[in-house]
């Protein structure tokens, strides 16, 4: 290390301790100190470490959790960044506070945001890349899909020697050549049939003969074995294959892959792709696919992003969604609940949020409607948005409770005919929400999420 | 339900950014209530688009890949939707469709590329630059005021026999120069809102219904769906 490196580093370990010490944290300050004064830090910090990265729209930090619970089961020693921490700072602070390691070339798994992945190949050779998807995402903020996809290839472009695990079912991590070993994993579990995704799916141009993608299977979105029927571009071959899909519950799923049975204890098809993903990451890495079923079974924590809180007796699920796709597999997934269910819509637009609101038209709020909820209370700071949304939908009003503010949502809750309640809320309605649930003792943490 | 129309839902599998599927649900939840059915088709690349066959039609926008091959196939296309224009057809575009129902757009690698000019705008580039917020306008000859949400790079002047959509009353508008937003050309309705813009606005949503049975049906009496009063949603 050189003596620059070194005094960054000192300086960004001081003020991580001072933070931590008196101020209750800060996970990216150290990392802008340190970054001050080295630019080019990470080459010193990472050069210890076996770096796996993983990147892509939706499904980051879970696929990071999971990952490393299952490389956990062969290596001691694992590298993390915390929730949201994905930018360059973020990546320094995850070193800065690491226990040096005594021996031996330890692993690290970081959770970089796409456009961020140039900044760490820039400095570090990584040995795999982990692709979850590329979706639509806060339009008011990030480009389009292809200009997302093209930020990880330069990034990607500065490592071709490591190599990419990525999703097969999305069509645009097929789309272009790279001099990388490339694995891929997806869902095989259906007969081949023809057909084309619903209109309002992105994504399905091919990318070499700009005709319209049909497909064999489709999972969501644009994800599916895919083909074109005018050159014959196809979904590549799977390296991991999901070769059976079991029982799907809000709170669980089961599953095969390459024919071994797993259990999470998460719903969601979005959720088995990220599942998928660390298992694939595990294999690549030589974990046994037993120990794969021993590290998802074992570390049920890591699934704590959907967190049941008692109201009052009302088994309260709060679940953030910021995305059209994300949206889309969140109603989906409740959908899948056996027990009756009420259901709140609350929606910001803040800067966090995406100031766009218009994603929430992308979601099958129809589905929703058609099923037999007997309650649904939408609120938040554009509650006319959503309120709309849900009308046009075909919620009657006669089952529809309009209120803006979450305070009086959370005494609505305890009103409803269920026990079980789906909240679903953007970033910054969650943060509001859970603060007035710990005011009132619901919760102990106002901002833990 | 008394009536039916045909709705041409242009490129509905590529030009879908912004929940512009809104449009065509909000279009559905007004239609109900005039008593009017909706068959909703797309009509996409290689797929051929007879005048005829509809009475109504949304184009909404896509992203810069999908555009620039929409851009190729609507040449197509291009002597049907002036016809259906030309004929009275109500026609909704936003941003991608918009543009190119115009001129010309500049793409986001400065490529021109050619619209089918049933429009008189055109649309220039900006440089690292987008209009991006909150936006209301005001019609100056129905006095209503449309609210929505603006997200576009490209910058368009509206030519001749063009209208706006409405004055800026706060946000960017058509060029963040000369306070139009969106165009108005016989039964065609253009405008940069997403949000999607006829779930805010339902009065526009309204008179492109209303256009639609009149023409499709010139013997009837209309007075009762053009009553149907709006309530805000914004």
């Amino acid at each position: 290390m050189s003596l620059r490196s070194g005094v960054a580093t000192f300086a960004g370990r001081s003020s991580y301790w001072f933070l931590h010490t008196f101020l209750h944290g800060g996970s990216s300050l150290p990392g802008k100190i340190t970054l001050k004064l080295d630019p080019q830090i990470l080459r010193s910090l990472g050069a210890k470490y076996d770096v796996i990265v993983i990147t892509g729209t939706n499904g980051k930090t879970l696929t990071t959790a999971l990952t490393v619970s299952v490389l956990h089961e062969k290596y001691p020693t694992i590298l993390t960044n915390p929730t949201g921490s994905n930018m360059e700072q973020g990546i320094v602070t995850t070193f800065l506070n690491a226990k040096r390691p005594k021996s031996g070339r330890p692993l690290a798994v970081l959770e970089v945001d796409e456009a961020n992945v140039i900044k760490v190949t820039q400095y570090i050779q990584p040995k795999a890349f982990v692709f979850t998807n590329i979706f639509r995402d806060q339009m008011d903020r990030y480009g389009e899909i292809y200009t997302t996809y093209q930020k990880i290839l330069d990034g990607v472009a500065l490592a071709p020697n490591a190599t990419i695990i990525a999703n097969g079912d999305s069509p645009i991590f097929n789309s272009k050549q790279l001099p990388n070993p490339i694995q891929y994993y997806g869902f095989d579990d259906q007969p081949d049939r023809d057909f084309k995704a619903k209109p309002n799916t992105d994504g399905v141009l091919c990318p070499n003969c700009q005709h319209i993608l049909h497909y064999h299977t489709l999972t969501y979105s644009n994800q599916g074995k895919y083909f074109c029927p005018n050159c014959g571009f196809k979904r590549p071959e799977l390296t991991y294959r999901l070769t059976k899909l079991g029982q799907q519950t809000p709170t669980s799923s089961q599953f095969d892959i390459d024919g071994h049975s797993f259990q999470i204890t998460v719903g969601g098809t979005y959720n088995i792709y990220n599942a998928l993903a660390a298992y694939a990451v595990g294999r690549f890495m030589g974990v046994a696919p037993e120990q794969i079923t021993h590290a998802f079974t074992a570390n049920e924590q890591v699934f704590g992003r959907q967190e049941v809180i008692d109201v009052n007796g009302k088994r309260v699920t709060i679940i953030l969604v910021k995305n059209p796709v994300g949206l889309d597999q969140v109603l989906h997934m409740i959908g899948t609940d056996t027990q009756p269910f009420s259901f709140v819509g609350l929606l910001n637009a803040n800067y966090a949020d995406g100031i766009d609101t218009s994603w929430i038209w992308d979601g099958d709020f129809e589905q929703l409607a058609d099923s037999n909820i007997p309650t649904f209370i939408t609120g938040g700071e554009r509650y006319k948005d959503i309120t709309f949304r849900l009308k046009v939908a075909g919620v009657p009003d006669s089952k529809h409770i309009v209120e803006p503010n979450l305070e009086k949502v959370v005494d609505r809750i305890q009103e409803v005919p269920t026990d079980r309640v789906y909240v679903l809320a953007t970033y910054t309605a969650m943060l509001q929400l859970r603060k007035i649930l710990a005011s009132k003792g619901f919760i102990k943490e106002g901002l833990g999420v | 339900m008394t009536y039916e129309l045909n709705v041409a839902h242009l490129y509905g599998d590529l030009m879908n950014t912004y929940g512009d599927v809104g449009n065509i649900l909000a279009l559905n939840y007004y239609a109900k209530q005039m008593d009017v059915h909706l068959n909703v088709q797309v009509v996409s690349l290689e797929e051929d688009f007879h005048a005829a066959d509809y009475d109504l039609a949304f184009f909404g926008g896509g992203q810069d890949f999908e555009q620039t091959i929409v851009a190729k196939d609507i040449q197509t296309k291009k002597a049907e939707l002036i016809k259906f224009i030309e004929s009275g057809g109500p026609l909704l575009a936003i941003c991608g469709g918009y543009q190119l129902l115009g001129h010309y757009y500049i793409g986001a690698d400065g490529e021109k590329l050619p619209g089918i000019g049933a429009l008189d705008h055109y649309t220039l580039a900006q440089d690292h630059n987008r209009f991006i917020g909150d936006i209301v306008i005001k019609n100056q000859e129905t006095g209503e005021t449309y609210h929505g949400f603006e997200n576009h790079q490209g910058r368009t002047f509206i030519g001749k026999g063009e209208r706006p959509l409405g004055n800026v009353v706060s946000g960017k508008g058509n060029n963040g120069e000369d306070g139009t937003e969106g165009a108005i050309y016989k039964n065609v309705y253009c405008s940069y809102f997403h949000g999607p813009i006829l779930t805010r606005n339902g009065d526009i949503a309204k008179h492109l219904l209303v256009a639609a049975l009149k023409r499709k049906f010139p013997h009837d009496d209309f007075s009762q769906q053009e009553a149907l009063p709006i309530p805000a949603t914004f």
